[in-house]
């Protein structure tokens, strides 16, 4: 089989309707071998445990993982999810932990995307350190932060004393009321950078004549940004804080190395309770059920992630 | 300049930008936010654990040693020899998932990219949607199939896991930068006579290279950091991942500070320093296909 010339793509993407489609698998049977070594491991690595997970979230599994052993109890494990007192607490602070997150990471993330995007000296210095934070290991961060947050000789109590802001070091992370703040704090220095490249490369593609003519009219800085720059990066900041929620919803090591959800669950989000109930308490089946009801909400942000995705390919299209 | 020279000048400056300033202050500001953090893991690392448990804290330590990096390098005690095994490991399970990685994903973003075929579309985005789902989901049937493949404390568990892994955003990347790739460079070395094998690898591969080493940092970096799945895959002191290793050999008695930020000092330095080597690539990677597609 040759490759495609132009026309050719141009024709088949014009044709109305696909017929034979059997046929045409047959026909271009050498062009699924491409594809077929990431198609294996993905089948083995990702499509098994997605049904796996389903089909255990109906069971009752025993603690020593014989899985022969399972029983069948229906919706019993969701029933049991959604009605326990401590879903509500730690969807709550899975919010929190999502949204704000989220939101500041941006927030600092457009502020120094739009700082970094006139030429200046030092510029790509500056924005190669504050990229570092995305590129070291949450472990790394984590243990760092736990370090600064430490109740008797951590820094940041340290300086608060230091200039007269409390007379007592501040107990960061075992304070019920702190603790979730603290460790959203962390997460958005380890992430916010992540949201200013992607926001950098969007302000690229702004033409500046566009600016400049703005400016000749007598729009103000802000009204430039407001009606010149930011509908241009409405498709990147869609997809940015897709992203960022995305890896909040799923960020599992900052809250588990500094707190493992404690204290008194104070810092539980639904993936470290996840992990405790699968891998403390031993129960798959509950954990499973947990699980597939975060798929769901995954499911809804991924639809809304493709769809920010194409429209923007149909636009370049058009 | 003296002040009688600037007066003048300034005066006729049409108005200063009052959002310049904001700007400056904003990026000194994060500036401060990034590097503090960073700064107190040195300045903690050269300290003795003396000096790091006082209060109120040296600011500066007063007499910096580098006992504690000393000590993790030493291949003769037996931190030492712990620390550089952990290391070894991680560099060996990174380095053997970016060259599959690249030997699975570049066929495949090459099909993606230029055949049309029922099913594509279908695939494309099964690919994408995979970024969607959270680890820890997948670690209870994982770790059955691993235990069911007698894979568990094996480096190839995590290999493996981490191949799959990578493996979408390595298509999509790879794929944009196929995309860019004319393809009249193809059917000219079709027609003088190349198969279809060659053309690929002979014409398209040398060209895709910076999209090649892109997707391969992206995968080494992703791969050394990992930690749930070394958590919980590995559970023999030998086979340990450093994000693992270093956990459960400061935790076992009261926490070195100084000895736990050396050694995350020193698990940051390869994917600190492979980033900024190749910062243009990478930066470039992780904007590609958000942007452009």
């Amino acid at each position: 089989m040759s490759i495609a010339t132009e026309r050719e793509i141009a024709a088949r993407a014009k044709r109305p309707i696909r017929f034979g489609v059997l046929r045409q698998m047959v026909d271009r049977r050498s062009d699924y071998l491409y594809v077929l070594p990431a198609l294996i491991v993905m089948m083995i690595v990702i499509a098994y445990p997605i049904y796996y997970t389903i089909e255990l979230s109906f069971f009752n599994t025993p603690s020593n993982l014989q899985m022969k052993d399972k029983v069948f109890i229906g919706l019993d494990n969701y029933a049991r999810i959604l009605t326990s007192r401590s879903f509500r607490e730690v969807t709550m602070n899975t919010f929190i932990w999502t949204v704000a997150s989220t939101f500041f990471a941006f927030l600092l993330g457009l502020g120094a995307a739009l700082s970094l995007h006139r030429e200046f000296l030092g510029r790509g210095v500056l924005r190669a350190v504050l990229l570092i934070p995305y590129v070291v290991s949450a472990v790394a961060a984590s243990y760092v932060w736990k370090w600064l947050y430490h109740s008797d000789f951590g820094v940041i109590g340290a300086l608060a004393v230091q200039f007269g802001f409390t007379d007592r070091p501040i107990n960061f992370i075992d304070n019920i009321h702190t603790v979730l703040p603290s460790l959203i704090v962390v997460n958005i220095w380890k992430e916010f950078s992540f949201a200013m490249i992607m926001l950098m490369a969007g302000l690229q593609t702004v033409p500046d004549q566009l600016l400049r003519a703005a400016q000749v009219d007598g729009a103000n800085a802000w009204q430039r940004f407001w009606h010149v720059t930011f509908p241009h990066l409405k498709g990147v900041s869609m997809v940015t804080v897709l992203l960022l929620m995305v890896a909040n919803f799923n960020a599992f090591i900052i809250p588990w190395i500094m707190t493992s959800g404690g204290p008194a669950g104070a810092s539980d989000i639904w993936i470290t309770q996840i992990y405790t109930i699968a891998f403390g308490r031993q129960r798959y089946g509950l954990a499973s059920a947990y699980s597939v009801i975060l798929f769901i909400v995954m499911m809804t942000l991924g639809y809304f992630y493709v769809r920010a995705l194409t429209r923007g390919d149909d636009t370049r299209v058009k | 300049m003296s002040m009688v020279s600037t007066a003048p000048s300034r005066r006729r400056r049409v108005k200063i930008d009052p959002w310049r300033w904001v700007g400056r202050i904003f990026l000194l500001f994060l500036l401060t936010f990034t590097v503090l953090p960073m700064l107190w893991m040195v300045l903690t690392s050269i300290k003795s654990q003396f000096a790091a448990m006082q209060y109120p804290p040296q600011w500066w330590p007063a007499e910096p040693t580098l006992q504690n990096y000393a000590k993790l390098l030493d291949p003769n005690g037996s931190t030492g020899q712990e620390f550089l095994r952990y290391f070894w490991n991680s560099f060996y399970v990174s380095m053997v998932t970016t060259i599959l990685g690249v030997i699975v994903a570049v066929p495949a973003a090459y099909a993606f990219s230029r055949f049309t075929f029922p099913g594509r579309t279908f695939l494309f985005f099964s690919v994408l949607l995979r970024n969607m789902f959270p680890s820890v989901v997948f670690l209870m049937p994982l770790f059955l199939l691993m235990r069911w493949m007698g894979l568990v404390n094996t480096h190839g568990s995590l290999i493996l896991t981490y191949l799959t892994f990578g493996l979408p955003l390595s298509i999509w990347l790879l794929k944009g930068f196929f995309d860019n790739i004319p393809i009249q460079l193809e059917q000219a070395a079709r027609i003088d006579g190349a198969t279809r094998f060659q053309a690929f690898f002979f014409i398209v591969m040398p060209l895709s290279t910076p999209g090649i080493i892109a997707t391969s940092i992206f995968s080494f970096i992703g791969a050394w950091n990992e930690y749930v799945y070394a958590y919980t895959f590995l559970s023999k002191q030998d086979s340990m991942t450093l994000p693992v290793g270093i956990q459960r050999f400061f935790t076992e008695f009261a926490t070195d500070w100084p000895g736990l930020m050396a050694a995350t000092f020193l698990m940051s330095v390869p994917v600190v320093v492979l980033f900024l080597v190749l910062q243009k690539y990478f930066v470039r990677a992780l904007t590609e296909g958000a942007v452009k597609h």
